[in-house]
């Protein structure tokens, strides 16, 4: 078990990342972003190194402002939708 | 559809008032339909699918009887035209609310979400099972739980207060407690 002040971190990582990719208004990327964010979170979960896991969320925040820089150059340039939405 | 079936009498009550064609069952017809846009005139107006066809036979038979026919009213003269409506005693202020909430309408659509979320088994789900114990959860799925709830009750539930909740009776609780909702 990691140290509760991580965890937290963790998982208020998850769940901003999570809300963050829903918002890419395009399907493809905003699918992609979803499953991608869940599938690393799992993968790293069994993670117990303290140094590892910093570096993990400190890898996380910059994923994090870089998915909310896509969704806002994807907003601004919307594409037409596409026959699954 | 629920409202569409309850008016199904109605339009046969209608159209054959129409097809015999007396003053009688204009009059009948009239009342009907009164009551008909009653209930018509609740929120799930522009959901209710009445059919053109229901219309169209409707708005002769009152056109002679009454000269305000409401039924052959487009539905957005319906909306902004208070006075006609007023003029059957319907006085309809829409507000955009739900149904107000109770513990049981609360405890349907938190089982509701819990049973469309793809990791649980809607079988095994209860209302006391734990989502780690019994469900088979991680930590990650209850926080996928709690942001559907997020959604769904339209407000944010703090990571503090959220990492307790681990039932979905618990959850209830706590959305109720929010929403000032008690017995």
């Amino acid at each position: 078990m990691m140290a509760a002040s991580s965890r937290s971190q963790v998982i208020s990582l998850y769940k901003a990342m999570v809300k963050a990719s829903s918002r890419f208004p395009s399907y493809n990327y905003r699918t992609y972003a979803l499953r991608r964010v869940r599938d690393a979170f799992r993968a790293n979960g069994k993670v117990e190194d303290p140094r590892a896991v910093e570096k993990l969320l400190e890898e996380g925040q910059q994923m994090l402002a870089l998915i909310q820089r896509q969704v806002s150059i994807g907003q601004m340039y919307g594409a037409q939708r596409t026959v699954v939405e | 559809m629920m409202r569409m079936r309850s008016l199904e009498p109605l339009t046969w009550i209608l159209l054959t008032g129409v097809s015999s064609g007396s003053r009688l069952s204009y009059n009948m017809a009239a009342r009907v339909l009164q009551q008909c846009v009653r209930s018509l005139a609740r929120p799930s107006l522009r959901l209710c699918p009445v059919s053109a066809a229901l219309r169209a036979a409707v708005a002769p038979a009152v056109g002679v009887h009454r000269p305000v026919s409401f039924a052959a009213d487009s539905r957005r003269t319906r909306w902004l035209g208070q006075s006609r409506i007023s003029s059957v005693g319907v006085l309809c202020r829409q507000y955009g609310d739900l149904p107000p909430l109770t513990l049981e309408t609360i405890k349907d659509r938190v089982m509701y979400v819990l049973k469309l979320y793809d990791k649980i088994n809607p079988e095994k789900l209860q209302e006391t099972s734990h989502f780690m114990k019994d469900l088979g959860l991680d930590s990650l799925d209850q926080v996928e739980i709690i942001m559907a709830m997020e959604d769904e009750f339209g407000f944010e539930i703090p990571d503090a207060e959220a990492e307790k909740l681990m039932s979905p009776e618990e959850i209830v609780q706590y959305i109720a407690d929010k929403k000032d909702v008690y017995e």
